[in-house]
């Protein structure tokens, strides 16, 4: 009898063991909500533009400090924002600090982006290899290279010598020295001759699949800016002369609106960053962070309107100058007056009396109040408030924000033929006065000079991206950056690489 | 013929003496109190029964058997069967401590054959702390354990086991829970009334045996249960309470602050100055400060309440054991909004004999608890508002609902005011758990040989809903349209358990011995979304998405997780003679969550009990001394899954005005298992004279190898977690307590613990240091200092006057004025840079001590305790925010001991200064020291024994008690409260002081 209790017990127990024992293979079960990449299936080639998707969406999520970053050193522009971010003000004013934040955020947005080019690069390749329509892919595939350039060029005008990336691994830097910048400059231009012939042949916003997405006159507007820094003419007017040639592109007319909503796919853009709220007032909203660029304290039209931080103030000597040529609808466009700024301009006697269409209200009726942190505005980020999708507030919502537009294309190519390249397509007196009817002044006389070239990309192209920055460095026109109290010297070109980034890669402590 | 009758007379009671008798009798305690459930058991066999309610057995024996009485608590008495058929036995107290019985994983084990370091505390110490969060009541009573409060209803506070052991970030620091057997990684569901003891396993040894769940420590919680015959117990606790913020922080007042907006030569900041004085008014008292002087934490603050009632039943007949509670918690939050948390729970706990050989049993909790959470901002809000802006602002009628003012209308960027963050959002999570554990004993072998299987499921689910009203004050401090969040998770966790035990003495060799196995099912499902535009939005009832205008679809989203666990494990115990002790457990996990599947986790221990040596017997001071070591290892789970590849990922962007998706793949992944930690600990327990006073000492060194530390790419930030860090905490614990009793009137107490921690990396997969913390105030962990400490640069004073400046070339170099600080040149290079950066100490305590001292006279009784910490530091982030924006207002500190003027401050730059760069670097103007002492506890209570009487009714055991947590901290650091867990100040609940007013009834 005990036997048989003892059995009883016995078998419960290694049956309760048993069961117990096999739930040994859920060991090996995979994490849940994943996609792992190693699952995709390459064969389903309609999914190829998925990467490419992914591609666009980081290259349009930019953080708010990569471009003014890029942009703040030239004459045209101060910092702004008087009393926050003091080494975003000292940077402005040549006093570089290695630590200081911003510089690594920036490098590592644009490095990070340039990454995900390569990976999805990468990606199509499979696709491609798995019997995907070739010429789509390599279409692409391009695009992806565009984006990639103009990311790589931004990084190699900011701190001269940058690192070649090769595929999307980061540790493959860890072994790898900086190139310099001829040699990256070069290689853009390299790259953007394997894209072009695979880029489609036509305006962005004539694209059907992808509207205001790459295509070959983008690839072509980087390679000549390329070959802009390296003082290469004649690859500069050998690009340009192909964008010109094809007549695709015209200047807006309305040159206020060009930089507002309805400049949004505008037939001048051949690059720009894409934002919508989609018409809705609430919901779902991809956007900029303009509100750097806001002013802080407004009294929009459209009451509830946000402004923003108050940063990026237009500069007194660009205003002046402006003034000087008699700019009226491009000075309007650029700049947006303070009181206190006005007061400011006037109290030069040169410029006691302004011309009446000056005031602190714009022609959309909102009127930027008096503030501490800069004394004027700067149009070409700006939205007035009555083209906000009602219910929206944040400043700048829906608004694109362009990188490349055929005004530059035209300047640039006039600049290489002032320089003795020879070019087709126009003259560089017809690209000049092309860009000067536009904006409503009076052509010039035959034959243009460099330093009119240059002018008149200083005004046209005022606080975009700092292109006057680095074409006065290019021309080794320190003088010119010498404002406001300012003092530059050669050695201040390029930023110094951020303290974090020689931690990791100690090569780059050696330039 | 006579002596034949003599002889047989003679025998005739030996006959009777041979037959069996019934022998009983009533077995007390030494106050003469009965104790029932007392063991009485014929030695050498297996006969025996238990007394009765009245403490009464009867036992049939032969004559000179010898009778063993014992009972936990008390000290084991043997009595030979002699000629009486009355045997009444008196017990004394045994040692309280050693001859218990503590729980350990999978078992039970007599606290004098531990090798490990354990300390338990009872629920006595655990309900004089009034509390929603039973480990805080911990505080300050377990050496080498750091508590750090957390002041929002509801909130669990920090808890580290010895240090810190892993990277922060990778992962939950927190340890294991086990709660009747089941694991958690949060016990707020508990209250401090459920509860019977709480083990800390501090060492390797004790906690080996939870295995990959165990390295930052285990806490094994008993809960309250019934006993075999036992009489049935009605209890009630309850205490209710006010709460009131302690060490309120000190901000600038309008005049300090005019003065500092006066002096900082910032065009902008004397603007607002006349802005407020337009608006306002100038005040009576100096004309030249606007007429509002706002105490922002005063108008935030209120005190609060708090108050706990807890009914339990317990009690057992000879077959079955229960124990029911019904608990109701509520706590507001000092913060003036609807922040509170208020928790209802239910408890049951059976045991049942159902056969002689089989025992099941079965735990259910059920809590529902609801939070309303704070708006946090408010506390930094609080700090940084202007003092010259009213709470209200009549002026500004564009308001609405409420005209709270806004610092914008006096040209501030931004709007300031706390009131509209907590009036204008509503944040609640429903939290319902439902835990129930039953289990199935079945004894192969009585006493000696048994199998027990357990399954244990806990099912929770959270419920948040977070609502965002809308308002209009300024421009820039609006939100025009309301808005619906939800987010709702469950996780559902099961365990199962299946162990073998084996215990059996030969001669003077005890030996216990457990096999067994454990599986694991843990998952976890979250989906959220979130509504906009919800048009009668003042109404609760249409708080839903349902009812929002557009719903936002890139909120909505979901996640889930499954991960299952297996192991093996098992542990030998052996004594010889309870003087020499060996203890060694194994465990092998194995876990879906990483790559490497499975871990082995083994440890061991020894002890020598020095008191049971020959030359130490009839010791009149040492009356008992066990020396013990042991090592271990353990795993740590707690860091996050890793993918093991390359994963895919979805985003979306905007594509001529149209949502497009996309597709991201990830050129790096994590592929990683679990931390490993190895562990030393040498230590003594010891008992002098007449056990009055006991003294426990430990020393450990702890390290944890593979710790998972970011490995950061080049180029692109971030980085990828590896598990190839290595970090060492070691240090010296020390516990003593003494207890007298003077007289049956008067006995006292006091004990103290204290500990030591040094934190150390020992090694980052050559590289020398990982920076941690942010690029403005960095944190750097360099091999062979602690882990994350302060790094920047050192202060060695304040530029005074022009003299000073030009002597000093770095000053003229950066333009530097009198009011700016000094920095010491580390490697006197001639340049101030970031070459001259320093430690500048930890964020964790090297040094914590804790002292409790108890009095109870007659009927009255008194107690107190107390804790500090000392050697870590405090970043006073809140000072750094000026990097950023010089709208705020300051400390008053700050305000009144700038500098202003020729040998006015050595330490603090000038008003001008704070807002130069050269000032804002990290340094040890911002590091502050954190030590601080506090006075935890401080009770007076009155017992009204049972049987008392009043008005003609037998009283039951009623005890009154008035209790006072937190009441004085005091420390140097100027901020509102120095119990900062990572080191960062950055917006701190104030842990506020409570005053309760407690009665606890027994029937």
């Amino acid at each position: 009898m005990k036997y048989i209790n003892y059995f009883k017990k016995l078998t419960t127990i290694f049956t309760i063991l048993l069961v117990g024992v096999s739930c040994n293979n859920k060991l090996d079960e995979l994490a849940e909500n994943r996609s792992f990449t190693g699952d995709t299936d390459y064969s389903q080639t309609s999914d190829m533009v998925l990467p490419l998707m992914g591609a666009y969406t980081e290259f349009y999520a930019r953080g708010w400090e990569d471009f003014p970053l890029i942009s703040v050193r030239g004459d045209d522009v101060n910092s702004g924002g008087l009393g926050d971010q003091q080494d975003y003000a000292e940077t402005d004013k040549f006093n570089y600090n290695k630590d200081y934040w911003m510089y690594n955020s920036v490098w590592q947005n644009l490095y990070a982006d340039i990454l995900t080019m390569h990976s999805t690069m990468e990606q199509i390749e499979l696709y491609k290899d798995n019997g995907g329509d070739v010429t789509k892919a390599n279409q692409y595939i391009a695009e992806a290279k565009t984006m990639r350039a103009y990311l790589l060029f931004q990084l190699s005008r900011v701190w001269g010598d940058v690192f070649i990336t090769t595929s999307s691994d980061p540790s493959d830097l860890l072994i790898a020295s900086p190139s310099t910048k001829d040699e990256v400059m070069q290689h853009i231009s390299d790259q953007m001759d394997e894209a072009i012939p695979n880029l489609p042949d036509m305006r962005p916003n004539e694209r059907i699949d992808v509207p205001g997405g790459v295509t070959k006159y983008t690839a072509l507007a980087i390679k000549a800016l390329a070959n802009l820094e390296l003082k290469n003419y004649q690859g500069v007017a050998d690009a340009t002369s192909q964008i010109i040639s094809s007549g695709k592109f015209m200047l807006d007319p309305d040159y206020y609106n060009l930089f507002k909503i309805p400049g949004k796919l505008d037939d001048e853009n051949l690059l720009e960053l894409q934002y919508s709220d989609f018409g809705q007032g609430a919901g779902t909203n991809k956007s900029y962070l303009f509100a750097f660029f806001g002013p802080d304290g407004w009294t929009p039209s459209i009451a509830g309107a946000n402004g923003g931080w108050g940063f990026y103030e237009p500069s007194l000597k660009y205003i002046k100058f402006m003034l000087d040529r008699g700019e009226t609808t491009r000075l309007e466009t650029s700049v947006l007056f303070t009181d206190r700024g006005i007061t400011e301009l006037k109290s030069d006697p040169n410029y006691a009396t302004l011309p009446t269409w000056i005031s602190n209200t714009t022609r959309d009726g909102d009127v930027i109040n008096d503030f501490a942190r800069e004394m004027f505005v700067s149009g070409k980020h700006y939205l007035p408030s009555n083209q906000l999708t009602p219910g929206r507030t944040d400043y700048g919502t829906n608004k694109n924000f362009i990188c490349i537009r055929y005004a530059e294309i035209l300047l640039m190519h006039a600049e290489a033929l002032t320089q003795g390249a020879s070019g087709s397509g126009m003259s560089a007196d017809q690209a000049v006065n092309e860009v000067r009817s536009r904006a409503g002044l009076a052509p010039l006389s035959s034959g243009v000079t460099n330093a009119q070239v240059m002018d008149e990309k200083f005004a046209e192209l005022g606080m975009e991206w700092g292109t006057r920055f680095y074409d006065m460095v290019r021309l080794g026109n320190f003088n010119e950056l010498s404002y406001g109290g300012r003092t530059f010297t050669e050695d201040k070109k390029y930023l110094p690489y951020p303290q974090a980034q020689v931690d990791k890669l100690p090569v780059l402590g050696n330039n | 013929m006579k002596t034949k009758i003599i002889y047989a007379f003679l025998l005739l009671p030996f006959l009777i003496f041979a037959q069996e008798r019934t022998i009983t009798g009533k077995v007390t305690s030494s106050n003469g109190e009965p104790i029932p459930a007392v063991n009485v058991l014929i030695k050498n066999t297996t006969n025996g029964v238990t007394t009765d309610f009245d403490g009464i057995y009867s036992i049939k024996t032969a004559q000179n058997d010898v009778l063993v009485f014992s009972y936990v608590g008390f000290q084991t008495k043997e009595i030979t069967v002699g000629l009486n058929n009355v045997i009444n036995v008196v017990l004394d107290q045994s040692n309280e401590q050693l001859d218990e019985v503590v729980v350990i994983g999978y078992g039970k084990m007599n606290v004098k054959d531990l090798t490990s370091s354990i300390t338990t505390i009872k629920s006595e110490e655990i309900s004089k702390t009034p509390t929603g969060s039973a480990m805080q009541a911990l505080q300050g009573k377990v050496a080498g354990l750091q508590v750090v409060s957390s002041g929002e209803p509801g909130n669990s506070p920090t808890i580290r086991v010895r240090g810190v052991g892993s990277y922060p970030g990778s992962g939950s620091t927190s340890p294991l829970y086990v709660v009747d057997g089941m694991f958690f990684d949060n016990i707020d569901f508990l209250n401090t009334s459920d509860i019977t003891s709480i083990s800390v396993l501090k060492d390797a040894s004790a906690a080996a045996i939870y295995g990959v769940k165990a390295a930052n420590g285990v806490v094994l919680i008993q809960t309250k249960s019934g006993a075999f015959n036992q009489k049935t117990e009605i209890s009630y606790d309850g205490y209710t309470g006010v709460q009131v913020a302690q060490n309120v922080l000190k901000m600038a007042n309008a005049e300090q602050f005019t003065t500092m907006a006066l002096e900082s030569g910032s065009a902008a900041d004397i603007s607002f100055i006349a802005n407020a004085m337009q608006r306002f008014g100038r005040s009576r008292i100096n004309p030249n400060v606007p007429n509002v002087n706002t105490d922002w934490y005063k108008e935030i603050l209120r005190p609060a309440t708090i108050q706990n009632h807890n009914i339990g039943v317990s009690g057992g007949t000879e077959n079955a054991s229960y124990s029911l509670g019904v608990n109701y918690f509520t706590q507001e939050g000092i913060l003036d909004m609807k922040n509170q948390y208020e928790r209802f729970n239910l408890r049951s706990k059976v045991d049942l004999k159902a056969t002689d050989w089989l025992t099941i049993g079965g735990n259910m909790i059920l809590s529902n608890a609801t939070k309303y959470n704070e708006a946090s901002s408010a506390w930094n809000d609080a700090y940084f508002a202007v003092p010259i802006m009213p709470v209200y602002d009549d002026a500004n009628t564009a308001a609405w609902p409420i005209n709270f003012a806004s610092a914008q209308s006096i040209g501030y960027r931004g709007g300031q005011n706390p009131f509209p963050g907590m009036n204008f959002n509503n944040n609640r999570s429903k939290i319902r758990k439902v835990l129930a554990n039953f289990y199935m004993k079945i004894d192969l072998i009585p006493e000696k040989f048994s199998f027990k299987t357990t399954y244990s499921h806990s099912f929770s689910s959270i419920n948040n809903r977070n609502v965002e009203l809308p308002y209009y004050l300024t421009d820039g401090f609006q939100r025009p349209i309301s808005s619906v969040t939800k987010r709702d998770e469950t996780f559902s966790n099961q365990i199962w358990d299946n162990v073998l035990t084996y215990t059996n003495k030969f001669g003077k060799h005890n030996v216990t011995v457990m096999a067994g196995t454990s599986f694991r099912d843990d998952s976890w499902n979250m989906l959220t979304a979130r509504g906009e535009d919800i048009a009668s939005i003042k109404h609760e009832q249409s708080w839903y998405i349902h009812q929002a205008g557009t719903i936002n679809t890139d909120s909505v989203d979901d996640d889930g997780s499954r991960q299952y666990g297996f192991s093996y494990f098992g542990r030998l115990a052996y004594n010889y003679n309870g003087k020499y002790l060996f203890y060694g457990t194994m465990r092998a996990d194995g876990t879906s969550k990483y790559q490497e599947k499975w871990g082995y986790f083994p440890t061991v221990g020894i002890g020598w009990v020095v008191t049971s040596e020959d030359f130490m017997k009839n010791n009149k001071v040492v009356n008992y001394l066990k020396l013990r070591a042991s090592w271990g290892q353990l795993g740590n789970s707690n860091v996050p899954a890793s993918d093991g590849a390359n994963t895919t990922s979805v985003v979306d962007t905007a594509i001529n005005d149209v949502l497009v998706s996309g597709t991201i793949a990830s050129s790096t992944f994590s592929s990683l298992k679990w931390e490993l930690t190895e562990e030393t600990n040498v230590g003594l327990t010891s008992r002098f004279f007449d056990n009055r006073l006991s003294i426990d000492a430990d020393y450990f060194i702890r390290d944890t190898k593979n710790a998972v530390i970011p490995v950061s790419f080049p180029l692109i930030g971030g980085g990828v977690n590896k598990a190839v860090g290595s970090i060492r905490n070691s240090g010296f614990e020390l516990a003593l307590n003494w207890n007298n009793k003077i007289s049956d009137d008067l006995s006292y107490s006091f004990g103290g613990n204290l500990s030591t921690l040094d934190n150390k990396v020992t090694d980052l997969y050559g590289q020398p240091y990982l920076d941690g913390g942010s690029a403005e105030f960095r944190q750097r962990s360099y091999v062979g200092e602690s882990l994350l400490a302060f790094y920047g640069r050192e202060v060695i004073g304040v530029y005074q006057n022009d003299q000073q400046i030009q002597a000093d070339p770095v000053a003229v170099a950066n333009g530097l004025e009198p009011g700016d600080l000094i920095y010491k040149d580390q490697n006197n290079d001639g340049l101030i840079d970031e070459n001259d950066r320093v430690i500048l100490g930890s964020f964790l305590p090297s040094f914590t001590y804790g002292f409790n001292f108890g009095i109870t006279y007659k009927d009255f009784e008194f107690s107190t305790s107390m804790m500090g910490q000392s050697g870590n530091k405090i970043l006073n982030r809140k000072r750094g925010e000026l990097i950023w924006t010089s709208d705020g207002n300051l400390d008053a500190d700050l305000a009144i001991n700038r500098w202003h003027g020729e040998g006015t401050s050595n330490s603090y730059p000038s008003s001008a200064g704070l807002r130069k760069g050269w000032n804002q670097k990290m340094s040890n103007y911002f590091v502050e020291d954190g030590s601080f002492f506090r006075i935890k506890n401080i009770q007076v209570a009155y017992n009204i024994k049972k049987g008392k009487q009043w008005f003609d009714t037998n009283l039951p055991d009623i005890r009154i008690s008035l209790t006072a947590e937190n009441p004085f901290t005091f420390f140097k650091y100027n901020g509102f409260n120095p119990e900062v867990a990572n080191g960062i100040d950055t917006q701190m609940y104030p842990i506020p002081a409570v005053y309760t007013l407690g009665i606890n009834i027994k029937i």
